[in-house]
């Protein structure tokens, strides 16, 4: 165990600064663990490769776990991947138990860090070699499923449908990138539109515009008068932390972990996609799941523990593949090669070393980020006490360097907040649910991709039902997941017709 | 309140000007009409990159040359490009690759002519890397049999990434199907796909039978056993032979310099025409604005001269597996202008 | 029979014009599930549209306007500022900076309900502190390209 050697306080430290930073940046709508690593990038340089990793890991786990705060205070999700946070983060924290809802999405991206690392551990090169059966056609059924889950997330199911096909559709708006493989032409435009709407509109800056902005200004229409203006919500109302909630939910957090994990492991389906499945499993196999989406426990052990999974997940194809399993282990890559270090299939045994290092910081970062945060919490919660007049004109101000920030400094990204944001406006006045819309946006580029390649690779439709057993089984959860949302459906309406007819 | 606001206001612009022109102090130091502040964008989105990379090294030595503040911006090709239409003062600079005519070349929508609308600066960096698998239990043993497999009616289906640096090792393959057997060429057929993963799998899936890629991405892949679904072998490397030379020793993972000489001209030959064999290196240098200032130009010019005179940048790149290759603006300009109409003649003669 | 049964199901892509084929798709499958929701809900949308008309012109009791309308105008003149000063100091986040503080300031005088001293001197603070924090973490510290 050579390696203990290089557990100085040093590596401690640069963890748990990396950690705290990265709660702040996952904290602020807008800002995404991957800004986080990229701009401490340059400051690795000083750094040799344990004491880099470290930082960089640190990091990581905090900038994935920071964004459970705005999206339970504030309705806002900081990073993509927090959305369902915000189902049952929110109506809780509206209930007086901001605190408890953030105590218990802690625990729950403790829990999905450690199964992930663990995983990560013990299976990366089995599981790489599993990954590598995903070719295009998988990888659109993936997209695919966890587009129909849209439907268990709906109020009226049309208008769920049709909130997340326009999803998709925005997100098409833009070139089909050559480096998709696309053949760089744009669509859904008109001439004059080109010059800003080449690259489409940004993940980001949409979000950020849809719940951000949008919030913003359905509040102003009510005109910040009374409750509005200084909220009545007191932290210390409703009942209190204690891990009792944890009982009964070791197969939700397993389930949603390993669900984490996996996802993170494909390059291209794209993390958000996790916490969603996570979520409407739950939903849809749980024993009791009437009360998800009003303030449930079980939804934020489902969305967070997934979503801390994905690093785990998403280090997999790096380090066995040297591929990237998302946008923040991309940066990664950078930094190895920086420091000299080749990723690939043969990386875990030429660099044993390293490779428990990062297994180390890993667990240590979650330990960490859990140990930040659970304290800090207290502190950080108090920002729904903030009177809305002082909250607000900040908030548009950091997702404006959030926006302007993602792409590396395009201004159309900030604009596409406000557009987004009076979009989201109107879009709900009209019956348009905005969180089918989202997820829709979210999966439409890749799954354009994955859908147009497997036909021209392949030229025929059926090979999306023969391409392989695990074609087929995923055609399975599809058509049970549909089920389930039509038999939720049914089983609500016959409740509420037995409750009026009482 | 409003006095207090203007007097706010006067206050923060006063500090502002005050930075300004401590800025400005420092690059009159340099004796060079260089903005204090300059972005460097590229034309990468990647910030895990090569072209992130290498910019980056530039950017550090060229900011710490000329004392000013420097930080690279991975926007993009599209937003570069726009970036650099609208600083006719130079505060910003664009560091890219072929990719910038090639895209041309190929007619992506949005590359321009970049030696009509922007003046070229001077090349800083080679990346040797680009590379031509097959599976390790293909039948190829190299890109000779590619060839004349091609020639015999075979089908050879090559992965890239369309449009531009990944498609011109596929174009030469074309053309050399085409001088060898003309009429075959046809018989290469272009699989567009986009990142390497995505390459790779289809490497996998078999549904390619060369994949382009790079030294460093799959070296690793070709130290597998022949067992493994996913081991892979060169082929070919675009690279010049004296490029390839001019890397470290070890060369790559625990592929040698002696080995990665092996895959490149002229130990494989790609003809390009009957006299001539194709190579291609994948070069950075710098774009500017059409009416940037001439004496901005000259003066990077002279900065990187001095930076390249010291040494130390040379030893940072080779460390990354980069090559240095400094050429200043005007001779640059002659080189990659003949360089691009070379390729120009290749995609005009398959297409 | 079998592959004349499979060739019902063959798609041929031309590279050309491969950008268009997914996105035509999704089109009419949005043009067909907005006929049926238009169609379904027919009877209800002029009246709908006539209560959101009454609002916006005339105002209601649930409507703001001045601070509905206000809120987008100041996001609209500071979205535009920020680029405009923002190239009288290029690369230097001080477009972000000196257009972020008027912007915070107004925006909470317009939405404060009691415009009280302690309330517009806690406003004036906050209009400055926060953009120059964030200015100076941000774009100082942690070298972030701002405006």
């Amino acid at each position: 165990m050579e390696f203990l050697s290089h557990l100085s306080p040093m590596f401690f430290t640069l963890i748990a600064a990396g950690a705290l930073i990265g709660v702040i940046f996952g904290a602020i709508p807008g800002m995404t663990a991957t800004m986080a690593v990229a701009v401490c990038l340059p400051l690795t340089y000083a750094l040799d490769l344990t004491n880099g990793l470290a930082l960089l890991l640190g990091l990581y786990v905090g900038g994935i776990s920071g964004g459970m705060v705005p999206a339970v205070l504030l309705n806002i999700p900081g990073t993509p991947s927090s959305i369902t946070t915000t189902f049952d983060g929110y109506p809780m924290a509206k209930k007086g138990e901001g605190e408890r809802a953030l105590k218990i999405s802690i625990v729950a991206s403790l829990f999905g860090g450690l199964f992930s690392a663990g995983v990560l551990f013990y299976f990366a090169p089995v599981l790489a070699d599993f990954a590598i059966k995903f070719s295009y056609v998988e990888k659109f059924l993936i997209i695919f499923l966890a587009l129909t889950v849209i439907a268990s997330l709906t109020k009226n199911m049309l208008m769920g449908i049709f909130s997340g096909v326009l999803g998709v559709w925005l997100s098409l708006i833009g070139t089909y990138e050559i480096t998709d493989g696309g053949n760089g032409e744009t669509r859904l435009m008109f001439d004059f539109m080109e010059y800003y709407l080449v690259a489409g509109f940004s993940l980001l800056p949409v979000l950020i515009g849809i719940f951000g902005i949008t919030t913003i200004l359905q509040d102003a229409e009510k005109g910040f008068k009374g409750d509005a203006a200084n909220p009545t919500i007191k932290l210390t109302k409703g009942s209190r932390f204690s891990l009792r909630v944890f009982k009964g939910q070791l197969v939700n957090l397993v389930r949603s972990s390993s669900i984490g994990t996996f996802v993170g492991m494909l390059p291209g389906v794209g993390g958000s996609a996790a916490s969603v499945l996570a979520y409407t499993q739950e939903k849809n196999f749980s024993r009791d799941s009437s009360q998800m989406g009003k303030g449930a426990p079980q939804g934020l052990v489902a969305s967070e523990s997934s979503n801390n999974a994905l690093t785990g997940g998403a280090l997999v194809p790096l380090l066995s593949l040297g591929i990237p399993g998302d946008s923040t282990t991309a940066i990664l890559i950078g930094a190895f090669t920086l420091q000299g270090i080749q990723v690939g299939p043969l990386f875990i045994g030429e660099n044993l070393d390293t490779w428990y290092i990062m297994i180390a910081a890993l667990v240590i970062a979650n330990f960490l980020m859990f140990g930040i945060m659970f304290f800090a919490i207290k502190y950080i919660a108090k920002v729904i006490e903030v009177p809305k007049h002082l909250l607000y004109p900040i908030i548009v101000m950091m997702c404006v360097v959030g926006a302007y920030a993602i792409n590396y400094g395009i201004m159309f990204d900030v604009w596409t907040l406000l557009i987004f944001g009076v979009f989201g406006y109107i879009a709900t006045k009209v019956g348009i649910e905005l969180v089918p819309l989202i997820i829709g946006f979210i999966l439409g580029g890749s799954a354009e991709v994955y859908f147009v390649k497997s036909l021209e690779s392949y030229g025929n439709l059926t090979i999306f039902f023969t391409k392989s057993p695990i074609a087929v089984f995923l055609w399975v959860l599809i058509v049970l997941s549909l089920v389930f949302a039509i038999y939720l459906k049914m089983r609500a309406r016959k409740q509420a017709n037995l409750v009026a007819s009482n | 309140m409003k006095v207090m606001t203007t007097h706010l206001r006067k206050l923060v612009c006063a500090v502002a000007i005050a930075g300004t022109a401590g800025a400005s102090m420092s690059s009159f130091a340099a004796d060079c009409p260089i903005p204090g502040n300059l972005r460097v964008v590229i034309g990468s989105t990647s910030t895990g990159g090569d072209t992130y990379q290498n910019s980056s090294i530039v950017a550090d030595h060229l900011a710490e040359k000329l004392d000013i503040n420097a930080k690279v911006d991975a926007v993009g090709a599209m937003a570069g490009f726009r970036a650099l239409d609208r600083s006719r003062n130079g505060n910003t600079v664009m560091i890219f690759h072929d990719q910038a005519y090639l895209g041309n070349l190929y007619g992506v929508n949005g590359y321009d002519d970049i030696f009509e609308k922007y003046i070229v600066g001077p090349t800083v960096a080679i990346n040797p890397g680009n590379a031509y698998l097959v599976p390790k239990d293909s039948p190829y043993q190299n890109i000779d049999e590619v060839i004349a497999a091609a020639g015999e009616g075979e089908e050879i289906r090559v992965a890239i990434q369309p449009g531009g640096v990944s498609e011109i090792g596929f174009s030469a393959l074309k053309n050399a199907v085409k001088v060898e057997h003309p009429g075959m060429e046809d018989n290469v057929i272009a699989v567009n796909t986009g990142s390497q993963a995505d390459k790779n799998q289809l490497l996998f899936d078999d549904m390619a039978d060369v994949i382009n890629g790079s030294v460093q991405a799959n070296e690793q892949y070709t130290r597998l056993s022949e067992d493994d679904q996913k081991a892979m072998r060169f082929v070919w490397l675009t690279a010049r032979n004296e490029t390839i030379k001019q890397t470290n020793e070890e060369g790559m993972g625990k592929t040698s310099r002696e080995d990665l000489l092996q895959y490149v001209n002229p130990n494989v030959t790609v003809p390009q025409s009957e006299s001539q064999n194709f190579t291609f290196d994948k070069e950075f240098f710098f774009l500017y604005n059409k009416d940037m200032n001439p004496e901005i130009v000259s003066c990077i010019d002279t900065a990187l001269e001095e930076i390249y005179a010291q040494g130390d940048i040379q030893e940072q790149q080779k460390k990354s597996f980069f090559i240095p290759n400094f050429k200043p603006s005007s001779e640059a300009q002659a080189y990659l202008k003949d360089k691009r109409d070379q390729y120009k003649t290749i995609i005009k003669n398959i297409k | 029979m079998e592959s004349q049964f499979l060739s019902l199901f063959e798609v041929s892509i031309a590279f050309e014009e491969s950008h268009l084929f997914f996105p035509r798709i999704v089109s009419w499958v949005l043009v067909g599930l907005l006929a049926i929701i238009l169609l379904s809900k027919s009877n209800r949308i002029a009246p709908a549209l006539r209560r959101a008309g009454q609002a916006v012109t005339q105002g209601s009791d649930g409507f703001d306007r001045k601070r509905f309308f206000g809120t987008i105008l100041l996001i609209i003149v500071y979205f535009y500022m920020m680029a405009v000063v923002g190239d009288i100091f290029p690369n230097t986040g001080f477009g972000f900076l000196f257009v972020s503080i008027p912007f915070i300031f107004l925006l909470s005088m317009l939405y404060v309900e009691h415009k009280t001293r302690k309330n517009i001197l806690v406003i004036a603070v906050t209009a400055v502190i926060a953009p120059t924090l964030a200015w100076y973490v941000l774009s100082q510290l942690f070298r972030i390209t701002l405006p």
